[in-house]
C-alpha cells in the first residue's frame, strides 16, 4: 500500500466517527493545554524571579567585600595581584575594584573661600572607564571622557546634601532632602555641577576645636569638576558618596601618607571588588573559585538558587497535575482505538484476506492514533496561547504586586520550543496509546473476522 | 498442468477433550483453467478445505501447493503477497466494505499492491463494466441488491487477474434466477482469462457449472467426477441453434 493510501484511510476512519474522534481529541486538547500552560507559568515564574533579583542587583555579578581589611593580618590581601588572578578565572568578563579613601583623609569643599564643606565624605576610587560596567548610570550630566578622568568627580544622588554652610550656626548649617507639601523637595546648598569641587588632604595632626582637621595647602589640593550625578543604585551604595578615578584615589592616599608621616604603608587594598561573569550560569562556579582563594563573596546567584528550588517544587506539583490529565487523555485514545478495532474487526479481516500487509494495517492504526494526538496538540497549543494572553492581561498586575517587579513581566511565557515540544509530545502520546490497539488489530484472525458480523 | 496440489491434508479441531476431524486425508489436484466444485452437505468440511487452500488456516497435517509454492509454509507477509499476486476471493456474504463505493471496493486489492489511485480506479471501472455495473460505480453496498453486491464481489476477485479464485457458496444468499446470472458471469470471466475457480457449494444445480465435481462427506473425498460445464453446453446449444438458423435460411 502507498503511504498516501494509508494516510487517507486513517483520515477517513477518523472522519467516519467524527463525534467520537472529537471527544478523544478534546481529551488531548485538555491534556496538552494543561501541560503547556503549566510549563508556561513555570517559565513566567522563573522570569519574574530573575526580574525581581535583577531589580535588586546584577545577576551576573559577584561582589567581594574585604571586611577584614585592617582588622586581621592573616587575611589574604585584596590588592592588584589578587585582582589579576581573579581576572584569570574562566568566564569572568570584568573585575572592577573599588578603592576606598578613608573619610578622615580628605575634606571636600566648594564655594567662595570654601564656604560649603563636607568633613566626612565617602570617597571611592573606581576605574572611570568601567563606570557603566559597575552598574552606575548618570541621572544628570555625563560620564567623563578619557582625558577628563583625572579632573572629574561624580556625586551620588544625595551626596550634595552633606555639604554644610560654614557661615551659619547651629542647625542652620545643615540641610537634607525633605518633601514639601507642594510636591517639590528641599535642595542642597549648592548644585555640585555648577561649582569647582575641592578635594583637600587633611593634616590629622592639626585638629580644630569642632573636631575637624586642617586641610589643603599647596600640593595637597585637587580641584575637580563634577560632571554627573548618579542615579540611585539598587544597593544604596552610592547615595551619599562621591566617585573619583582610581588613579586619583591612589594619589590622594599617597599624599595623605606623605603629609601625615605614615611610613610603611602597605599597597592599597580594595575594600570591594565587583566581578562580572559572562553568564548567570557561570556565577556559581566562579564564586567557589574566588572563595577558594580566601575571599568572602556574595552574589544574587545564591539567592537565585534557593528561590529556584522553591519554584521548582511548585512547578513539579503543577507539572504532575498536567501530566495526569495528559495520561487520562492517553487512556482515552487507547480506549477509542480499541473500540474502533472492535467495530472494524470484519473490515480488517476482509483486508487481510485480500492481501493487505499487516504492517499496513498497523501503520494505519498508529497513524490514526498519532493524528488524534497531533490534532489535540495543535488545538491545545492554540488554546494555550489564548489562555496565556488572557492570563498575562489580567494576571500580570497581580503577579507584579506579589513579587514587587514591574507590571509588564508576563505571567505565562510560551516560547517556540515549548510549542514544538508540546506538539511532538502529544503526537508521541498518541502513538504510544495506539501501539497496543494497533497490535491487537494486527493479530485479529482473518478467518474469525470475516465469519463475524 | 496441475495448478493446485493437495497432499494428505488433515484438519482436526480440538474442543476440550473432543476432537473434530473436519478433514481426513485429502488428496486432490486441480488443473489450470479448471472450474472445480466441492460438493457436500452442511458440516462435511467444504469451507474448512477451502480455507486451507486459501491459506486462511493452517492444516494439522499435509500440504497445499499452488503454482508450485507450498503456501502452508509461507510466512504471514509472504502469504499476503502471494494472495495479492495469485488469489481472488468471493464470499457468500459478499464481504464488501460498507463505507466504500463499488468502485473503491473493486480497486481495494490493487491498492494493497501499491498501485496509484488513478490507475487502479481505471482498471476497477473496466472490471465493473464487465459485470454490467458501470451505472453503479459510486454506489455504496447498502444501496445495491444482493445480486449487484455479489457482482461487485466478483469484480473485486477478478480485478487483480489472479491465478486461482476461491468462492465459498457465492450464490448462497441469492434467488435461483440471480444465481444463474452470477454463476454464468463467474464461469464466463474464468474462461475469458483462463482462470482456475474452486467453488464450494451444497447445491447440485450449481455443481453443473463445474468441469470437475468433488464429492465430500464427513471430511473425506468420496468421488471425483468429470463434468461438462452447463455454461459450455449452453454455448454449444446456442451455436447449434445458430447453425440450424443458418441452415434454415
Ligand atoms: N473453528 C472450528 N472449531 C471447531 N470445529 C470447527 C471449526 N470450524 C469448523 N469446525 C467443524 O468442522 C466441520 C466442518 O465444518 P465446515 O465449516 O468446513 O463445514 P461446511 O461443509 O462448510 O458446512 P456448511 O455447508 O454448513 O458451510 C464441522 O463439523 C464443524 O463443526
Ligand atoms: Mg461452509
Amino acid at each position: 500500500m502507498k503511504i498516501f493510501d494509508i494516510i487517507k484511510m486513517a483520515f477517513k476512519n477518523l472522519w467516519r466517527r467524527k463525534g467520537r474522534t472529537l471527544l478523544t481529541v478534546i481529551g488531548v486538547v485538555i491534556g496538552s493545554c494543561a501541560v503547556i500552560v503549566m510549563i508556561s507559568l513555570g517559565l513566567g515564574m522563573n522570569l519574574a524571579m530573575d526580574n525581581m533579583l535583577a531589580s535588586w542587583g546584577d545577576l551576573t555579578a559577584i561582589t567581594i567585600y574585604n571586611y577584614s581589611y585592617g582588622v586581621s593580618d592573616e587575611s589574604v590581601a585584596l590588592d592588584d595581584d589578587a585582582v589579576e588572578s581573579i581576572k584569570a578565572i574562566e568566564n569572568v568578563s570584568y573585575v572592577i575594584p573599588r578603592l576606598r579613601v578613608e573619610s578622615n583623609m580628605v575634606t571636600i569643599a566648594a564655594g567662595r573661600s570654601d564656604r560649603y564643606r563636607m568633613d566626612w565624605a565617602e570617597i571611592y576610587g573606581v576605574d572611570f572607564s568601567l563606570l557603566d560596567k559597575m552598574g552606575y548610570t548618570p541621572e544628570t550630566g555625563e560620564f567623563p571622557s578619557e582625558d577628563e578622568y583625572s579632573s572629574t568627580i561624580i556625586f551620588g544622588n544625595e551626596t550634595a546634601y552633606n555639604f554644610r554652610d560654614t557661615r551659619k550656626r547651629g542647625d542652620k548649617q545643615y540641610t537634607w532632602k525633605q518633601y514639601l507639601s507642594d510636591g517639590t523637595y528641599t535642595l542642597p546648598f549648592i548644585d555640585p555641577q555648577d561649582e569647582k569641587i575641592l578635594v583637600a588632604i587633611n593634616n590629622t595632626k592639626q585638629q580644630n576645636d569642632d573636631g575637624t582637621y586642617q586641610y589643603g595647602g599647596r600640593g595637597y589640593e585637587y580641584e575637580l569638576n563634577c560632571s554627573a550625578v548618579l542615579m540611585q543604585d539598587p544597593n544604596w551604595e552610592t547615595v551619599y558618596s562621591v566617585l573619583i578615578d582610581i588613579n586619583v584615589a591612589k594619589d590622594i592616599i599617597d599624599d595623605y601618607n606623605r603629609r601625615n608621616g605614615v611610613k610603611d604603608a602597605n599597597d592599597p587594598q580594595y575594600t570591594y571588588v565587583k566581578v562580572v561573569c559572562d553568564d548567570i550560569n557561570d556565577v556559581e562556579e566562579v564564586e567557589t573559585q574566588i572563595e577558594a582563594m580566601g575571599f568572602n563573596c556574595s552574589s544574587m546567584a545564591d539567592m537565585r538558587g534557593e528561590m529556584k528550588k522553591t519554584l521548582g517544587i511548585i512547578q513539579l506539583v503543577l507539572g504532575c497535575l498536567a501530566a495526569i490529565s495528559l495520561f487520562v487523555a492517553a487512556l482515552s485514545i487507547t480506549n477509542t482505538m480499541i473500540m474502533s478495532i472492535y467495530e472494524r474487526t470484519k473490515e480488517i479481516g476482509i483486508m487481510k484476506v485480500l492481501g493487505c500487509y499487516v504492517g499496513n494495517i498497523r501503520s494505519a492504526f498508529l497513524f490514526e492514533a498519532g493524528l488524534i494526538g497531533l490534532l489535540g496538540g495543535i488545538i491545545g497549543t492554540v488554546l494555550s496561547y489564548a489562555i496565556s494572553i488572557g492570563m498575562n492581561y489580567f494576571g500580570a498586575g497581580v503577579m507584579a504586586s506579589l513579587l514587587g517587579t514591574s507590571g509588564d513581566t508576563p505571567v505565562s511565557i510560551i516560547p517556540l520550543w515549548l510549542v514544538l515540544l508540546a506538539l511532538g509530545f502529544s503526537t508521541l502520546i498518541g502513538l504510544i496509546s495506539g501501539f497496543v490497539p494497533a497490535n491487537r488489530a494486527v493479530k485479529i484472525s482473518a478467518l474469525e473476522a470475516i465469519k463475524s458480523e | 498442468m496441475a495448478i493446485i496440489e493437495i497432499k494428505d491434508l488433515r484438519k482436526t479441531y480440538k474442543l476440550g477433550n473432543e476432537r473434530v476431524h473436519a478433514l481426513k486425508r485429502i488428496n486432490l489436484t486441480i488443473e489450470k483453467g479448471e472450474i472445480c466444485c466441492v460438493l457436500g452437505t452442511s458440516g462435511s468440511g467444504k469451507s474448512t478445505l477451502l480455507n486451507m487452500l486459501a491459506g486462511l488456516e493452517k492444516p494439522t497435517k499435509g500440504s497445499v501447493f499452488i503454482k508450485g509454492t507450498e503456501i502452508t509454509k509461507l510466512s504471514e507477509k509472504k502469504l499476503a503477497r502471494f494472495r495479492q499476486e495469485n488469489l481472488g476471493f468471493i464470499f457468500q456474504s459478499y464481504n464488501l466494505l460498507n463505507q466504500l463505493t463499488a468502485l473503491e471496493n473493486v480497486a481495494m486489492p490493487l491498492m494493497f499492491k501499491g498501485m496509484p489511485r488513478k490507475r487502479r480506479e481505471k482498471i476497477a471501472a473496466k472490471m465493473l463494466k464487465s459485470v454490467s455495473l458501470d451505472n453503479r460505480m459510486k454506489h455504496k453496498p447498502s444501496q445495491m441488491s444482493g445480486g449487484q453486491q455479489q457482482r461487485v464481489g466478483i469484480a473485486r476477485a477478478f480485478v487483480t487477474k489472479p491465478s486461482v479464485i476461491f468462492a465459498d457458496e457465492p450464490t448462497g444468499n441469492l434467488d435461483s434466477h440471480t444465481t444463474e446470472d452470477v454463476m454464468k458471469l463467474m464461469v464466463e470471466m474464468c474462461r475469458k482469462y483462463n482462470l482456475t475457480l474452486v467453488l464450494v457449494t451444497h447445491d447440485l444445480g450449481i455443481s453443473e457449472y463445474a468441469d470437475k465435481i468433488v464429492h465430500i462427506i464427513d471430511g473425506e473425498i468420496t468421488s471425483v467426477e468429470k463434468n461438462i460445464s452447463k455454461y459450455d453446453l449452453e454455448k454449444v446449444k446456442v451455436k447449434i441453434g445458430e447453425r440450424i438458423e443458418i441452415n434454415e435460411k
